[in-house]
């Protein structure tokens, strides 16, 4: 599994595309209202479906531990939401530290972590 | 050479792309561009500070809210400019008009001047914020703006040779380095 992280519009799915050479075809996009699915080769915007945990009850990096066989050969895509202020908000303090606890667990996992900074790649692992 | 610096707020960005735009210049002229329009006594305080802090570094200040390719014209020639910030460029010239909605054409217009800079120069100096990597949901409006400000940066990082993003004070390199 390769793991891509970085903030927002700086270029992740585009650098992604070019790299594995993925087709729109091959890229699921999370949603906050609907369960992922890793039956395509990338995931894209990951944050979205810890909110849909956070939303739902779930713990997102158990979830992903139980399904590890669906993404192990995959491209994980998710954004890099850690440098604000802590959130006012109860679920949005929920959100961050579940993508947080998940990112890590991917980084860990991960043969690669790549994060995008402008649209340029920095090797983490 | 072109250079682009992002990194957080209160890193110290400033200081240091005066320092750089000063080893550039190499003693030759060298300009401040400085973008921010002042609406209150906070932002006059803030540029007070700021004309404070390079005194006696050797910095015409040229005002360029807007239009920032219009520089050249009131510099009257080329030579190092320092351009603090993108951030406010885009604010400016998204904002400013328009009665209170986004103008659309502000990123072109932007890139244009930006890119007059890049190419005419000399040398260059661009200072930008990083603000892509907070859990928040923005409004529209907020969105835009972010995702406006992303364009201009991923374009400067893409043009100049060197990106360094700041954080305390230290520099990490995305591209290029810096021999000087």
């Amino acid at each position: 599994m390769d793991f891509i992280i970085g903030g927002a519009y700086q270029g992740k799915l585009e650098y992604a595309k070019n790299k594995y050479g993925l087709k729109d075809g091959q890229i699921y996009i999370c949603r906050e209202d609907k369960d992922v699915n890793f039956g395509r080769r990338c995931v894209y915007n990951i944050q979205e479906f810890t909110l849909y945990c956070v939303k739902n009850g779930i713990d997102a990096t158990e979830y992903f531990k139980e399904h590890r066989p669906e993404w192990e050969n995959s491209v994980l895509i998710c954004e890099d939401i850690f440098c604000g202020v802590v959130p006012l908000g109860k679920d949005m303090r929920a959100w961050r530290e579940m993508t947080g606890r998940l990112c890590a667990y991917l980084s860990k996992e991960a043969e690669s972590v790549t994060r995008i900074f402008l649209g340029l790649e920095q090797k983490l692992k | 050479m072109n250079v682009l610096i992002s990194g957080g707020a209160k890193n110290g960005k400033t200081g240091f792309a005066q320092d750089i735009a000063v080893r550039l210049s190499a003693g030759g002229r060298r300009w401040y561009v400085a973008t921010m329009i002042p609406y209150d006594d906070e932002d006059r305080k803030r540029i007070k500070k700021h004309i404070d802090d390079r005194a006696g570094m050797g910095f015409i200040t040229i005002e360029a809210g807007k239009n920032v390719g219009s520089v050249f014209e009131k510099a009257g020639g080329n030579g190092t400019f320092l351009v603090d910030s993108v951030t406010a460029l885009l604010m400016n010239e998204m904002f400013s008009t328009h009665g209170g909605e986004a103008d659309p054409e502000a990123v072109g217009r932007c890139i244009g001047g930006l890119s007059e800079i890049l190419n005419k120069a000399g040398n260059a100096v661009f200072v930008t914020d990083y603000i892509y990597s907070d859990a928040f949901r923005y409004d529209e409006f907020t969105e835009n703006y972010r995702a406006s400000l992303a364009r201009l940066d991923r374009y400067l990082a893409e043009k100049c040779d060197t990106v360094i993003e700041l954080c305390a004070g230290s520099v990490i390199f995305h591209k290029g380095g810096l021999e000087l």
